[in-house]
């Protein structure tokens, strides 16, 4: 404080000499335009340089955990957004169950405390075999990568290269399952809903926050009912029952919203018209007022640059990435990890970990230890998260359900997972989400 | 984090003869005695084996899980409410009271 | 930077090379815990569910009517599968139900529990989860304060998986 007052003090009068301004005068030059050879970040000194791809859940965790990890290495985040939007709790959102200034975040802040460089600017190409990513700012290369940029919504596996019908969807019928922008929308939809069908389509598994469009669905109802607006939900799901937390959705739907939510099982997608308003799936087809449309779910854009999609067993793209189950990199490249919902799958005995922040983050955690672990030429340690899940499915009194997942190495070297459903709601699940929120928060973004 | 019994009742104020549902679930992991462990020897079995619900004096209900009963176990059943009173939960497993829950229910 | 580099290249080929290369070699999954084997074998027949079922009815033929099961038609996490079961006629302080069991033919021990009721009770409605080691009939038996036996029977299949069991 003392320093600072001191040398605006002194400032102030060199303003008046031109010679004081030497020190500043490169601000007064124009910018450079950006060429394919800008570079982003020189390398300062010889540092092992992280390069995180995605500032969300898993991105801005280990960014913060590298730093605590490897105190001296260079963290660069590349984050396209100017803040941090946190989908989890946003359902809760959409009822006012908490206000926008909950749910969005300052990334700079803990930037600044934690101590790793944030850009905001977008992944537009990642060149493995030069170590180097591409971005809207000019190019950066790393010593490790971590890849950790969420889902991409694949409407091209519901329209092909149809791009009119692409735009139309996308821009009414958005899930905001990747927030930000999407998220102000969808709650000024349901707010401004005076009546009629909406749908909701879920993706096939694996996709983002499995039990969370129930809860939607549990919301928007809710939402629907106390306002006595005559709305009916159509809850779509290709699955042949609502799962995980089945029973307490089950109990909820017949309970609480009989008149407003149907849940309608095995209802693959086939066709969407979506300027006429139509949806064919392969339990029937559906007129709509309007809709939440959620096409198949498949690994963020930046992980097909870098190719690291896998392939199945036919030879066809998973969509997700091909990595190491154990150990989070890359099977072709142990360079590059990846993070949070891209992941790929990681045991036949139950496929992909829950595609949710809890398990971002927990992964960050790990990857920063094993990328710690291996600049200092430790031994790397395969370590296993956990997951937690709260569902709010009644507005008043809040009534919560739970799922949580543990994992366990199996003697087959093969990964395990128990799951327990929490079916009983109360409002005591729900103030322990509030704890778990309000403590990830403190973890990662709220400084 | 702090595990206690899940309790949902529908209707703590019921009217008089009315059916009242209760739904419960506590933690418990439900150790079936088949398992062993990583150098192969047999985990010991440690389940869940009574659940009672009284109403003051008068018992409701009582369960007796066996092995099948999956882990963290789940019991949903109903009473006619006859009267007011305290209404109390007791989980039982070899180690004694597992758990316990209590909840006031008053017919009017 | 570049003798950082490949100073980081030799030591990640040391710790990632050996690390994919030779798991139990280096004891990667020290800290990593360890799922354990189970000895569960589910019963071969429905033998054993007979004879619980025959214990509890002391032979005698149960009523087809009366008693209700209900099942998903899919048990999608066989380590958590809803079963309610209730007896249908109304309870009265008269005419109650004292006892219920629950069997579920296949699993290692088929008794899968007991539910008991007393004249105050006044209802006779109860659901619970079960673990299932295989897709396999599920039955209940209820005995009433008369002395009148029910039973219902109905079969479940259970997706693949773990049952915890």
């Amino acid at each position: 404080m003392k320093i600072r007052r001191r040398t605006l003090l002194s400032a102030a009068p060199g303003l008046a000499l031109g010679g004081a301004l030497a020190g500043i005068s490169p601000a007064l030059a124009a910018p450079a335009a950006l060429t394919g050879d800008t570079v982003l970040k020189p390398r300062s000194g010889r540092a092992p340089r992280i390069v995180i791809c995605g500032g969300g859940w898993g991105g801005l965790t280990a960014a913060r955990y590298l730093k605590a990890e490897l105190p001296d290495a260079e963290v660069i985040l590349l984050e396209r957004n100017p803040f941090f939007w946190s989908a989890p709790f946003s359902n809760k959102w959409l009822i006012d169950v908490v206000d926008t200034g909950f749910l969005v975040h300052d990334m700079q802040r803990p930037a600044n405390r934690y101590g790793y460089t944030l850009v905001q600017c977008e992944v537009t190409g990642i060149e493995r075999d030069r170590k180097i990513v591409r971005t809207s700012k000019g190019n950066v290369d790393y010593d490790f990568l971590i890849l950790s940029g969420g889902i991409r919504d694949a409407w091209d596996v519901w329209f092909g290269d149809d791009q009119a019908a692409i735009d139309h969807t996308r821009t009414h019928y958005a899930s905001a399952y990747i927030p930000q922008g999407q998220m102000l929308g969808l709650k000024d939809r349901i707010r401004s809903f005076q009546g009629g069908t909406i749908v909701m389509t879920l993706p096939p598994p694996p996709h983002r926050c499995p039990p969370s469009p129930y809860e939607r669905a549990c919301l928007m109802a809710w939402h629907f009912k106390t306002n006595n607006i005559p709305a009916r939900i159509v809850i779509l799901d290709p699955k042949p029952q609502a799962a995980p937390i089945g029973e307490g959705y089950r109990t909820a739907f017949r309970e609480l919203y009989p008149d407003i939510i149907t849940h309608v099982p095995n209802a693959r997608v086939k066709e969407v018209d979506p300027f006429n308003k139509r949806i064919m799936t392969e339990a029937g087809d559906f007129d709509f007022d309007d809709a939440i449309f959620m096409p198949p779910h498949q690994a963020a854009e930046m992980v097909f640059h870098a190719d690291l999609i896998g392939t199945d067993a036919e030879g066809r793209p998973t969509g997700w990435a091909d990595m190491h189950p154990r150990l989070y990199h890359a099977n072709s490249d142990d360079s590059v990890y990846i993070v949070g919902d891209s992941m790929g799958a990681i045991s036949p005995h139950f496929g992909h970990y829950p595609k949710s922040a809890h398990v971002a983050n927990y992964i960050a955690k790990i990857v920063a230890k094993n990328i710690g672990e291996r600049v200092r030429g430790q031994e790397v340690v395969a370590r296993l998260p956990d997951n937690l899940c709260y569902m709010l499915v009644n507005g008043d009194p809040r009534e919560a359900i739970s799922v949580e997942f543990t994992y366990e190495l199996g003697p087959d070297d093969l990964v395990h997972q128990t799951q327990i459903d929490i079916d009983v709601r109360t409002p005591d699940l729900m103030e322990e989400d509030f704890g778990w929120i309000n403590g990830m928060f403190d973890d990662f973004v709220r400084v | 984090m702090a595990r206690p019994p899940r309790i949902w009742i529908s209707n703590e104020t019921p009217a008089p003869g009315e059916v009242v549902r209760v739904r419960a679930q506590v933690v418990h992991v439900m150790e079936s005695g088949f398992r062993v462990d990583a150098e192969g020897q047999p985990i010991p079995e440690d389940l869940l084996t009574g659940f009672t619900a009284m109403l003051d004096d008068a018992l409701l209900m009582e369960w007796l899980p066996e092995t099948a009963i999956s882990q963290n176990p789940y019991i949903e059943f109903t009473f006619a409410a006859r009267h007011s009173g305290r209404l109390r939960m007791v989980w039982s497993d070899g180690s004694g009271v597992a758990d316990e829950a209590e909840r006031e229910i008053r017919v009017g | 930077m570049t003798s950082y580099v490949s100073d980081m290249r030799r030591r990640r080929l040391l710790a990632g090379g050996a690390a994919v290369a030779g798991l139990a070699a280096c004891g990667l999954w020290a800290t990593a815990a360890r799922a354990q084997a189970s000895l569960a074998m589910p019963q071969p027949d429905s033998a054993e569910a007979d004879r619980i079922a025959a214990e509890f009815t002391g032979g005698a033929e149960p009523l087809a009517e009366g008693l209700a099961l209900d099942l998903p038609a899919l048990g999608d996490n066989p380590a958590a599968v809803p079963v309610r079961v209730h007896v249908t006629e109304p309870m009265t302080e008269a005419s109650w139900c004292e006892e219920i069991i629950l069997i579920a033919d296949l699993n290692p021990k088929p008794l899968a529990c007991r539910f008991r009721f007393t004249a105050a009770t006044g209802s006779a409605d109860v659901a619970v989860r079960l673990r299932l080691i295989q897709s396999m009939p599920i039955r209940a038996y209820a005995r009433m304060n008369d002395g009148r036996l029910l039973a219902v029977r109905q079969e479940i299949t259970v997706a693949a998986g773990g049952c915890g069991l």
